[in-house]
């Protein structure tokens, strides 16, 4: 992975030794909250319901073993114990005191991570594909792409007091892993007929209270040009983004107003301005690129004997085996994703010991190299086959084998009324009451793929508008109700859902869901995912069924 | 019947007017009959920027014969998470905690939105 120079090093002890000026002075007094309060979530830090908040930044979502001992370390000493991994792939400490703040920020400071650009009207941290490296669907790397605009990004001054904040995904494959359509902007790495490679640039996609799937304003942008086209796109929005009503300020409102077409002739027009020298020299992507050059893989046959002993001798294993282990680029290693979608458990939260055990088995079996995912989960992208029921063991004996990934129990769901100044509703008890329901493995097998992505509040944190079936909880007279949507889709077949119907009350959400299971088991053609028999037959029999056994 | 809360600058928590104190637990919160007399708190509070942030009355309603915040977003902070419940001022138990609990009553918190209005 890329590592920090001593300048970056310096740089990251430095802000975190002005921070612990600026809550000094705050304490004692010297500074207003007004004048306090943008400072503290320039370093991520948010009052929440109970607490204070501090967001930290895990860049593109890939960390070491090292930083993820430090993640649990604080948890443990500065929280209750836990973390929670959000859908950018951050971690969120939830029980954070302002006077211990800037020791934790110090703390972070020493594995080179930080909570700079986790808050505010700037460029937040990049999503990229949790299997780059590791898959063989990829053109490229994506993970070079986004820490060259990690670093593009950083303190940005142009950049940094945008209309609003704004999301980047890079992704490298066809198999869409991080939601690019409905980012800020999406740029899919491609390939031309005769070599090049380049981007696809999405731009103007977005979820909150205006969904959309943003449009391409560029087929094929060559990747030696990605930063000048990037910075004339930036000086367009920031040019013309609405700065008088913070519900219109998002980039997807310009580019729906302006039209795809007359966003890309600004753009275009900008870019003629800007001119190459704006762009990243090839040194200095080579010089990124080399930081995560192929790792040094053993030379292995695809079949491993050891795996199929294990499998048949642990039925438990062969079930993780079926929905947790993804395809390898290379022969004899899998991609090993863990789900922190216990039944029961909160979605996204991880304790200290489970990070710390993760952490173990990353360093000894993957290569010290651990990803988060955009869906709450984390993944150790490079595993040999031989090593695979050790790592389950080792899962399994931290909590943390649950084998469904993808299923109708691996549901997004954000922190909700729970801890959220924001939220409306509660998110996670929906969750955990869905999960309970399908605890069955074998019917969420027969169910199969099947997202469920849950909002507290319409910012949608929780990704509800891109749900197979979405869920936005809303306050309908002080009282928890639930919105569902379906047929959405985050991936490379992005749309948003569909309303069903009027909100149901809470204890109504999970009937309603497994009646939406029944209806779609029902109906399904050989071989269709829940989407793709949504798609084919509409909302109407989901709708019926729904409200037939509501009246 | 109303209540005066805030969160603690120094560490986030949630915090209640007790006669020109802040205390954490809901139950030892000062209750205000009349209007005239909470907004006279609320203005106390208020002027101790350097103690506590975001300062508002809430409404309350009975409880199994105590009271507690009319607004299901003030009874979970004066709880805590509900999705853990050994975290936060619920994990005392206790009737005190077990009224709020059971507390019924749904409403937008009046205060909390004057609040955002203001900001």
């Amino acid at each position: 992975m890329y590592q920090y120079d001593t300048i970056d090093k310096e740089f990251l002890a430095d802000r975190a030794a002005e921070f612990k000026q600026q809550v000094e002075r705050r304490l004692a007094g010297e500074i207003t909250e007004d004048q306090f309060k943008m400072l503290r979530l320039r370093n991520g830090l948010y009052l929440q319901l109970h607490a204070y908040m501090l967001r930290v930044a895990i860049p593109y979502g890939s960390l070491n073993a090292t930083q993820l001992r430090k993640l649990a370390d604080i948890g443990r000493r500065y929280d209750k114990g836990y973390g929670h991994f959000t859908t950018r792939t951050n971690l969120q400490f939830h029980w954070i005191k302002l006077r211990e703040a800037p020791a934790i920020l110090e703390e972070l400071a020493t594995v080179d991570l930080h909570a700079i650009q986790t808050s505010g009207n700037c460029i937040r941290n990049v999503t990229s594909d949790p299997y780059a490296g590791a898959t063989a669907e990829e053109i490229d790397d994506p993970r070079v792409w986004s820490e060259a605009i990690r670093q593009w990004s950083m303190l940005h001054p142009e950049f940094s007091h945008l209309p609003r904040k704004f999301k980047f995904a890079v992704t490298a494959a066809p198999k869409d892993r991080t939601a690019a359509r409905v980012h800020d902007i999406g740029l899919v790495v491609r390939r031309a007929r005769d070599g090049t490679m380049g981007f696809e640039v999405i731009v103007g996609g977005g979820m909150g209270r205006t969904p959309y799937v943003g449009p391409t304003i560029k087929e094929f942008l060559p990747a030696n040009r990605l930063f000048s086209y990037l910075d004339a796109t930036l000086r367009v929005y920031n040019r013309h983004g609405r700065r008088d009503n913070a519900y219109k300020a998002r980039i997807k409102i310009l580019v729906a107003a302006l039209g795809a077409e007359e966003f890309r002739r600004q753009v275009e027009e900008e870019w003629e301005k800007v001119g190459p020298g704006a762009d990243m020299p090839d040194t200095e992507i080579a010089r990124i690129r080399a930081a995560f050059s192929v790792k040094a893989f053993d030379t292995l046959v695809n079949r491993s004997e050891a795996f199929e002993t294990a499998k048949a001798a642990d039925p438990a294993f062969a079930r993780f085996a079926r929905n947790n282990l993804k395809p390898h680029k290379r022969p004899g290693y899998t991609i090993v994703e863990i789900s922190l979608k216990g039944i029961g458990d909160t979605p996204g939260d991880a304790t200290s010991d489970q990070m710390d055990a993760v952490a173990d088995l990353g360093e000894r079996y993957g290569q010290n190299d651990i990803r988060i995912t955009h869906e709450q989960n984390l993944v150790l992208p490079h595993v040999k086959l031989d090593d695979a029921h050790a790592v389950f063991q080792g899962l399994a004996a931290a909590g943390l084998a649950t084998p469904n990934i993808n299923l109708i129990s691996d549901i997004i769901a954000c922190p909700g009324l729970d801890y959220c100044a924001l939220a409306n509703a509660r998110a996670i008890p929906i969750a955990q009451d869905i999960a309970h329901r399908f605890a069955d493995q074998d019917r969420a097998e027969l169910v199969g793929e099947l997202k469920i992505k849950i909002s507290g509040c319409i910012n949608a944190c929780g990704h509800h508008h891109v749900g197979h079936i979405g869920i936005l909880g809303v306050d309908k007279k002080g009282e928890e109700f639930y919105q569902l949507t379906l047929g959405g889709s985050g991936a490379e077949d992005a749309e948003v859902g569909k309303m069903l119907g009027p909100a149901l009350p809470a204890d109504r959400v999970t009937d309603a869901i497994d009646t939406i299971v029944e209806v779609y088991l029902r109906e399904r053609a050989d071989g269709e995912r829940f989407l793709d028999t949504f798609r084919r037959t509409g909302v109407a029999p989901f709708k019926e069924a729904v409200y037939a056994e509501a009246h | 019947m109303k209540a005066l809360t805030a969160n603690r600058l120094d560490d986030g928590e949630v915090v209640f007017w007790n006669k020109g104190a802040w205390v954490e637990r809901f139950a030892d919160a000062e209750l205000f009959a009349d209007d005239a007399t909470g907004e006279a708190a609320e203005g106390q509070g208020k002027s101790q920027p350097n103690t506590v942030i975001d300062v508002y009355l809430i409404d309350l309603i009975e409880s199994e014969g105590l009271w507690a915040p009319l607004s299901f977003r003030e009874r979970i902070r004066a709880l805590g998470p509900l999705n853990h419940p050994t975290h936060g001022k619920q994990a005392e138990g206790g009737a005190a905690i077990e009224a709020l609990r059971h507390a019924a009553g749904a409403s937008r918190s009046t205060g909390r939105v004057n609040l955002i209005k203001r900001k």
